[in-house]
């Protein structure tokens, strides 16, 4: 039953360099959208207050701006896998952390995705697909390229290895 | 047999009837609003378009018939709908998972039957034939599972595993206490409200609420109140009669077959291939009396039922045992081999209520009394919460992981390890400083509300766990596979 080691000595691998670019670039796009509203509020609404103009907008950027450069490094720091002996361990998350196990043998498919700002960097996700209910598609992201379709190819292959 | 049981067929022709009352009272009342919407010409033209409409919908309702054929070959049925845009479903006997056979109350006064084809797809409705004739259906049902459309064998030949008998059965109804009769009242007279008929805001003004508590006076409202009591029992033992009466368990040759319904008769095949988990459960007052029910989750289930399939709604535990090593599922371990949650998850789940009642019983010394009654509320919430954490606990045996919980609803999931999909551990943001850790045996089918899932573990014990599940589902695997 001692077959697999303990959890606490397994190291985990982190992603890819580029998918802090990658993550850093998503954060940045994903605060442009509180910043138009502040910009939006401080030339509209707030114009006519006693609020000197720019008090909004400037705080919402500085926050933007803190937030791009802190969030990313954390989120990347967050991610890590270990592809063990017949499973992959992936554990990710800020505010929750989970670490998530998949048996080789559970996989029913496999994706390799890449969106407009992971295909700029040269890294893609690697999707397991099992039939379970929250664990139903386990992402991986920040692989490069090239290791994700060897990653890919490796478990299709141990998966027909098992029905064989 | 080949040439004669490949001509195509259509359905028994009292589907119609089936049809037409389902579409023609919706295409009848369509087509009336319509008209009363377009023109307020009177009931004249009012009926003239409800006429048109319903004639349309009867219309419908034949050329669907009419293109709807099935043909039931050696090896495979093939199915062929669609009035307009055809489909052509080929399904091949081998595939075929099972065959439920449903009858409502209209289809038993003309001697018919739907018959519900499951090959285990994601599809809802994979096969579906409504209605034929009842014996067609037993033949249908026999050559699929035989491979030739002999005698059907006796299902009093079947071994019976749970049956309940007209008394268990009111028994039971009286603990399906139900006020669902007051929403369906409700319902309606909000469909009214919508279509302007009748203004319930109007109705219901406080006012009026408080003109009628003055009038009617305490002794005519705890007799409403008496009455709609009675009434709920009454709905709760009729809503069961109807669905459990005549419930049959027994074991088939794939799996658990049940048979229930006074009005409408169902017979299902829980197959045990493809049950994932099994679920005792019991609410408050029938679990004082020493009553549970246990389903088995499955895989590609009827999607009605959540992928839940009851095996036995109202029994002793005694009574569940069998029906689990039926299915091949172990029995619960005694009480006392379950582990319980750490004292640190107290922290997290009672700590909140017992903080803020503190702070409420300050606030209602030095400046509102009122606050008191908070501070009470608080407290007995924070009572609830001790239950909970005390209920909450799980087990290990040689074949799967037991996980117990819940308040007013006990559940108890067992989770053979080989039908484990993924072992997640996760830490939310107050768990994390605390320590603690949830743990989820993720499996197939499971419903996204009720997971059995572990909360407020140890974090060093989860992941301890997590690992030890992992070898016991490596494990569990390679014993299938041998045996198999």
């Amino acid at each position: 039953m001692e077959g697999n080691d303990p959890a606490a000595e397994r190291v985990m691998t982190p992603l890819h360099p580029n998918q802090l670019k990658v993550l850093r670039v998503r954060t940045a796009i994903a605060m442009l959208f509180p910043l138009v509203l502040a910009v939006g509020l401080d030339l509209g609404p707030l114009r006519e207050t006693a609020l000197p103009l720019g008090l909004v907008a400037g705080a919402a950027a500085l926050l933007a701006l803190a937030a791009t450069l802190v969030l990313p490094a954390r989120r990347y720091r967050a991610w890590g896998y270990a592809e063990a002996g017949d499973e992959l361990h992936v554990s990710h998350g800020l505010l929750v952390r989970v670490r998530t196990i998949v048996p080789f043998g559970r996989v029913q498919h496999i994706d390799v995705a890449q969106g407009p700002v992971e295909r700029r960097y040269g890294v893609a996700t690697l999707i397991l697909h099992t039939a379970g209910t929250r664990g139903a598609a386990v992402p991986l992201p920040g692989l490069a390229q090239p290791d994700a379709e060897r990653m890919r190819d490796r478990i299709r292959a141990k998966i027909r290895q098992g029905l064989a | 047999m080949s040439d004669q049981a490949a001509t195509p067929r259509r359905l028994h022709p009292a589907t119609l009837i089936g049809r037409s009352l389902q579409i023609v009272p919706q295409m009848l009342g369509g087509g009336a609003a319509y008209a009363a919407v377009i023109a307020r010409e009177g009931w004249g033209r009012v009926l003239l378009f409800a006429a048109l409409a319903g004639l349309i919908g009867l219309g419908t309702a034949l050329l669907a018939w009419w293109r709807f054929r099935y043909t039931v070959g050696a090896g495979e049925i093939v199915i062929e709908s669609g009035v307009l845009r055809r489909q052509r479903r080929i399904i091949p006997y081998d595939r075929v998972q099972d065959i439920a056979i449903e009858r409502r109350l209209l289809a038993r006064l003309f001697g018919t039957a739907k018959v519900k084809i499951e090959t285990g797809g994601s599809a809802a409705d994979e096969g579906s034939l409504d209605m034929i004739a009842l014996a067609d259906a037993h033949a249908l049902r026999d050559l699929i599972r035989h491979g030739s459309a002999g005698p059907a064998p006796a299902a009093g030949a079947e071994p019976v595993l749970f049956e309940m008998k007209l008394g268990r059965l009111l028994h039971s109804g009286l603990f399906n206490f139900s006020l669902l009769f007051l929403a369906a009242i409700f319902a309606v007279l909000q469909y009214l409200d919508q279509f302007g008929l009748i203004d319930l805001w109007e109705w219901f003004t406080p006012e009026r609420a408080g003109a009628a508590a003055g009038i009617v006076g305490l002794r005519a409202t705890l007799m409403v109140i008496g009455l709609l009591v009675l009434l709920g029992v009454v709905a709760g033992v009729a809503r069961t009669v109807a669905r459990d009466f005549g419930f049959r368990l027994s074991r088939s040759e794939a799996g658990l077959r049940r048979r229930r319904g006074l009005i409408t008769l169902s017979e299902v095949v829980i197959p045990i291939r493809r049950a994932q988990v099994a679920l005792i459960e019991s609410s408050l007052p029938a679990r004082w009396f020493g009553w549970y029910r246990l389903s088995f989750q499955t895989l590609g289930a009827d999607r009605r039922e959540g992928g839940v399939q009851v095996a036995a709604p109202f029994a002793r535990l005694e009574e569940l045992l069998p029906i689990l090593a039926e299915a091949g599922f172990p029995a619960p371990p005694p009480p006392d081999r379950f582990a319980h949650l750490s004292r640190r998850a107290l922290l997290r789940r009672v700590g909140p209520y017992l903080l803020a009642g503190a702070a409420a019983a300050l606030a209602a010394l030095l400046i509102e009394p009122r606050a008191g009654y908070a501070a009470g509320g608080l407290l007995v919430l924070a009572l609830l919460a001790l239950q909970r954490w005390r209920s909450h606990a799980y087990a290990l045996d040689e074949r799967a992981l037991f996980v117990a919980g819940g308040l007013v609803k006990r559940r108890l999931w067992t989770i053979p390890f080989e039908r484990a999909q993924t072992i997640s551990v996760s830490r939310g943001p107050v768990q994390h400083p605390l320590r603690l850790a949830n743990l989820l045996l993720d499996t197939a089918g499971a419903s996204l509300m009720r997971m059995p899932e572990i909360v407020d573990l140890d974090g060093a014990d989860a992941e301890v766990l997590a690992d030890r599940l992992l070898g016991l589902f490596y494990d569990a695997r390679a014993r299938t596979a041998i045996s198999l």
